[in-house]
């Protein structure tokens, strides 16, 4: 009896596998015959005669500029974050993907730029970021141009590979910051907090009594550059955990789950802050 | 209503329980039974009567879990922010817990049968004083029993558990049981509430919202999270299920991300080990001079491995003797009364 429900088991998770393979493959395909759909339609729509130069038509329609910029050309359409309730002041990224996509994550974070969020955080629980920073770095300020053009050098980007380095250069002229995070500043993070405290505490200088949430919150803010807490985290992959993400500063944080930041669409990335706009915070009440 | 309830799954139930249970099953789950007053609302009825449903739910839900063979459940019954609800509604959700746990002490029976372990994970200290003896009565005379437990977190934030764990580690570092360097993620996991269960292997949340709400950070780093719109006096055995599904097909990264991160927990206790022989070796080195040689020094590592190890023991020793003590001298004060 116990092979013919091992059987069954197996044969229920070789269906799902193949529902998860074809929702993912329709995912994208959709995503591309829609934008071709819609290209058409448009260019039907506005210019009749000229069907076969929709290509050239819609350039210049939508961006009233030679060049489409591959992302950026979404905002045009209409997903405007004017009109979305709240915005999260601080997103993170959890990439719980075996292969990284740098255009891609780099991508997300300028639409998280022109949409007016401050804060990024980036993150994987095997430290492959912590170890290519200098890559994404680059990789921002490429896509930063690309996807902005002129505008770019309205921002500015920190970025902050650990938590004890000091930011670059002046945090004045800067709208956003970005850090890469790793397992190390999570559990880790609040053991040495910890340590730090118990320390204090054989020194004389504090007593057991005088440690409290705030204490620990304050210290853990310190190492953290006194960035807010995350508001929002989206989790990239198809697995849903944390990994480790800053335990301590997850406490009220909203967990939306994308299955891919590969070939991510500025739509779907809207689509999950709306998701966000639309969470309510009760706070215990 | 009460807390264990007998019964079996209908026949198509136990069929699905039986494939699933062909593949790799949590042992520990963890619920947010999220959505009591919005049950409340839809059904119109009384607020009172969703929690009472609720907890209804909750009974039915661990006799699911034990036909699942999960024998570890932890819930978040109530957390010290929903101090801030309306006094009415604190009163009453007072009131239902000790009527609860009150109810739980009349089934010793039935729970020493099923070998059922009640824990309660919180500060309890918020709490009124005769719903704290009642608890702690439930606890003491629940302690021995072994097959199943239950751990209700009542007056509990994650946020408060970890930095109550902070100050019991300060305070072995005050009376001297250990020393401010034997501090480290694992000295710290062993000092929170929860340090007698496993880290739960699947946590789920009802009623649609996505977030954890202060519960558990620490212990569910690498579980499974399950968001389902359900609310929760409305779950039943599918939804279980399907989230059990979900367990299943994150198993497989998920333990590698579990196993790497204890690789990683190992590497930094070594390099944390071979700092404080290091530092050691220099005070008392420094007198004679000499060198220390690649073998003298691993020596020196075993034995301060060793000391470390003994000092940590004997310090959750005295750590789970004291949190014991209160227990048994809070059920103690009602035997009393």
């Amino acid at each position: 009896m116990a092979l013919v429900y091992e059987c069954a088991w197996r044969v229920l998770h070789a269906l799902l596998h193949i529902q998860r393979t074809l929702v993912s493959w329709f995912r994208t395909r959709i995503w591309n015959v829609n934008w071709r759909f819609w290209k058409r339609a448009l260019a039907t729509l506005f210019f009749p005669v000229t069907l076969g130069l929709h290509n050239h038509i819609h350039r210049t329609l939508k961006m009233g500029k030679p060049t489409i910029k591959r992302g950026y050309r979404r905002f045009a359409w209409g997903l405007d974050p004017g009109s979305l309730e709240k915005l999260p002041q601080h997103v993170g990224f959890l990439i719980a993907e075996e292969e990284p996509s740098y255009k891609d994550i780099a991508n997300l974070i300028v639409w998280c730029m022109a949409v007016g969020i401050t804060c990024v955080s980036v993150y994987d629980n095997q430290g492959v970021f912590r170890r290519n920073h200098a890559k994404l770095s680059d990789k921002i300020l490429k896509q930063q141009q690309e996807l902005l053009g002129l505008d770019s050098s309205k921002y500015t980007v920190t970025f902050l590979n650990s938590s004890n380095e000091k930011p670059n250069h002046q945090v004045l002229s800067c709208q956003m910051e970005v850090r890469v995070l790793s397992a190390d500043d999570g559990r880790l993070g609040i053991a040495r907090a910890a340590e730090q405290l118990c320390r204090a505490v054989e020194l004389r200088e504090k007593s057991s009594m005088d440690i409290d949430v705030s204490t620990l919150d304050s210290m853990l803010r310190d190492s953290q550059k006194h960035i807010p807490d995350p508001d929002l985290v989206l989790g990239f992959g198809p697995v849903r955990s944390t990994l480790g993400f800053l335990p301590w500063h997850i406490h009220l944080t909203e967990f939306i789950s994308l299955p891919s930041h590969i070939e991510i669409s500025y739509e779907d990335f809207y689509g999950a802050l709306q998701r966000y706009a639309t969470c309510e915070q009760r706070q215990g009440k | 209503m009460s807390w264990i309830r007998e019964g079996e799954l209908s026949l198509i139930e136990r069929l699905s329980a039986n494939i699933l249970k062909a593949g790799p099953m949590p042992k520990h789950v963890a619920f947010i039974m999220d959505g009591n007053r919005r049950y409340a609302r839809k059904r119109q009825v009384e607020r009172q009567e969703g929690h009472t449903q609720g907890f209804d739910k909750l009974a039915e839900t661990l006799r699911w879990c034990l036909n699942l063979d999960i024998r570890e459940v932890t819930v978040y019954a109530f957390s010290i922010e929903n101090f801030k609800r309306s006094k009415e509604e604190v009163d009453g959700l007072m009131e239902l817990a000790k009527q609860k746990f009150s109810r739980l002490l009349e089934e010793q029976e039935n729970l020493e049968k099923h070998g059922v372990c009640i824990r309660v994970l919180g500060d309890l200290m918020l709490l009124p004083l005769d719903l704290q003896q009642v608890i702690a009565k439930a606890v003491v005379s629940t302690r021995k029993h072994n097959k199943c437990f239950l751990n209700v977190c009542f007056a509990y934030t994650s946020r408060h558990e970890i930095t109550n764990a902070v100050k019991e580690m300060a305070w072995g570092v005050e009376e001297g049981l250990i020393k401010s360097s034997d501090v480290s993620e694992a000295l710290l996991s062993k000092c929170l509430y929860s340090s007698s269960s496993p880290d739960p292997d699947l946590l789920i949340r009802t009623s649609g919202e996505v977030r954890l709400s202060d519960f558990l950070l620490w212990q569910t780093s690498y579980s499974c999270l399950v968001f389902q719109s359900v609310l929760w006096p409305e779950y039943s055995f599918w939804n279980l299920c399907e989230a059990i599904l979900q367990y299943q097909l994150n198993y497989l990264p998920l333990q590698k991300a579990k196993d790497l991160h204890k690789e990683q927990q190992a590497l930094q206790q070594l390099e944390a080990d071979r700092r404080c022989v290091a530092e050691l070796l220099m005070h008392h080195g420094s007198g004679n001079g000499k060198p220390t040689d690649a073998q003298s020094r691993q020596e020196h590592l075993l034995s301060y491995v060793a000391e470390r190890e003994e000092r940590v023991q004997g310090f959750l020793g005295a750590l789970q003797h004291r949190r014991d003590r209160y227990f048994t001298d809070l059920a103690a004060l009602t035997a009393l009364a």
